[in-house]
């Protein structure tokens, strides 16, 4: 998967699951769109979903310091390296 | 020192109406909210019960989405009648969040569509959630979820009372909320209850042999409170709330009261948690009478549990007249909408505030022919045009609970 595609996707998640169309990439998504703890479990589910694998619960850990769109794909980023996706 | 609570808004969702020229509508013109019960997939074929208190308003749910994540049907029923009691109420802002306004409100389950939805995954076998159980699954179906998604809409910040006892849920949420204001607790509370469309229900008491099948191809016909052909309860849906607010800080705002709550109790049978008993039933119309401090000949009107059951129905009846004598109206209004569980309690009340304000009783619908067993009290069997001063509203529920809620029309 590109870049380009985990982005679309990702904005398209957003647009569609969490009311919030095109944010900017670099945006804190919590602090302009209350974007919160709950959110961000169901943002984790959507991924492992899109990915077709289910996260650790360390991977899953090391994703609570994100807070901006281009952060969520740089995350989605290495665990598709990282599972040779 | 003890204060008294008056009634300053109410709002309810019902089979036989949302809003209050609606429901008076039934009432009057003997329309019953009962309907065919709609094909789950899932246990629908299963019960022999096939009818159902169906909520057919047509209501639009303006939730933003930070507030919509959390709830399951059952909280949106509840936020829609805190939201509209509000309104009413017209409360400011500040005083919302002052920490002197609370809730008291519940549900039988939480939301049962969303446990349902649970177990679903954990035995569909699929990969296809990973994420066995979402993020607010737990919250949009744990027993306070009415409660607290009420308090995050709406910034309350005052106490929360979560009573979560089957058909007395919403009767012990004005109980306690009384109390809670009653003892200066708090300045107000938001009181109700709310439960959903749902067959799981339904399918306890099937199996119990408490539904009522006889009537499945005329579902308007049933339930038949006190009635010799009636053959068991009917579940149904709904929600109710109202606000009671401390009467000198109600009428230092200006408040539009439109009733007093002058007394509750609430016991427990202290043994079989189905079986009904006239005695517990007794000792908890006696209590609530002691707790208003009024004699049994100053109550007008009871609205009577009445769900239909063969031996429910007597037990009452008899605790009635040995509380009362054949002197107050009785009425069942279940007989209407079926039985609202979660949500009975607050709406029958709120039902009974309408009568009151319009100077009517409505009869117990479906009642044609009084069982003998239920024959020693004041059936209300048509439609009359009579003040209601103080009000008895009384519900049951397993476990043995029992509670009385003495109304009284604001003088």
């Amino acid at each position: 998967m590109t870049r380009e595609e985990i982005q679309s996707k990702i904005l398209m998640i957003f647009k569609e699951e969490f009311e919030i169309a095109n944010p900017g990439l670099d945006e804190n998504l919590t602090e302009k769109y209350d974007f919160d703890s709950i959110d961000a479990l169901e943002l984790l589910g959507e991924i492992e979903t899109m990915l077709g694998i289910g996260l650790t619960r360390d991977e899953k850990k090391a994703s609570m310091d994100i807070r901006t769109i281009n952060q969520i794909c740089d995350y989605i980023e290495q665990l598709a390296k990282k599972r040779s996706l | 020192m003890e204060k008294r609570v008056v009634i300053t808004a109410s709002s309810a969702i019902t089979p036989i109406g949302h809003h209050k020229d609606e429901v008076i509508d039934s009432l009057v013109n003997g329309k019953s909210g009962v309907k065919e019960l709609r094909d789950d997939k899932l246990l629908s074929d299963y019960v022999e019960s096939k009818v159902f208190g169906t909520v057919t308003s047509p209501i639009e749910f303006d939730f933003e989405r930070k507030y919509r994540k959390t709830m399951g049907p059952v909280a949106y029923y509840a936020c829609q009648v805190v939201k509209e009691v509000l309104e009413a109420a017209g409360l400011d802002k500040g005083f919302i969040s002052s920490g002197r306004l609370g809730v008291a409100f519940g549900s039988t389950h939480g939301s049962p569509t969303v446990q349902r939805d649970i177990y679903k995954t954990f035995f569909s076998h699929s990969q296809s959630k990973f994420s066995s159980i979402g993020a607010v699954d737990y919250l949009k179906s744990m027993v306070h979820t009415t409660a607290v998604n009420i308090t995050k809409m709406f910034g309350i910040t005052g106490r929360v009372i979560s009573s979560s006892t089957a058909c007395t849920t919403s009767s012990q949420s004005m109980g306690f909320g009384y109390e809670a204001v009653k003892y200066g607790l708090q300045d107000a509370m938001i009181c109700g209850g709310a439960d959903e469309y749902d067959t799981t229900t339904v399918a306890v008491f099937d199996n119990l042999l408490a539904c009522s099948t006889d009537f499945n191809d005329t579902p308007h016909l049933t339930p038949r409170p006190f009635d010799t052909k009636r053959d068991g309860l009917v579940v149904g849906e709904g929600a109710g709330a109202v606000l009671l607010e401390e009467y000198e800080f109600a009428k230092k705002r200006g408040a539009d009261i439109i009733g007093e709550v002058i007394g509750f109790s609430c016991n427990n049978n202290g043994g079989d948690l189905i079986l009904p008993n006239t005695n517990g039933i007794t000792e908890t119309i006696r209590l609530g009478l002691k707790n208003a401090m009024i004699e049994p000949d100053e109550v007008d009107f009871v609205s009577a549990h009445a769900t239909a059951t063969k031996m429910g129905d007597v037990a009452e009846a008899m605790a009635i007249y040995r509380a009362y004598g054949d002197s107050p109206h009785v009425t069942g209004l279940k007989s209407y909408m079926g039985h609202t569980m979660g949500s009975c309690g607050v709406i029958e009340a709120i039902i009974t505030l309408y009568m009151m304000e319009q100077g009517i009783i409505a009869p117990t619908l479906n009642l044609d022919k009084v069982d003998e067993r239920c024959s020693m009290i004041r059936h209300t069997t048509k439609l009359r045009e009579s003040d209601i001063r103080i009000a008895a509203i009384q519900n049951f529920a397993f476990g043995g609970v029992n509670t009385s809620l003495l109304i009284k029309k604001f003088e």
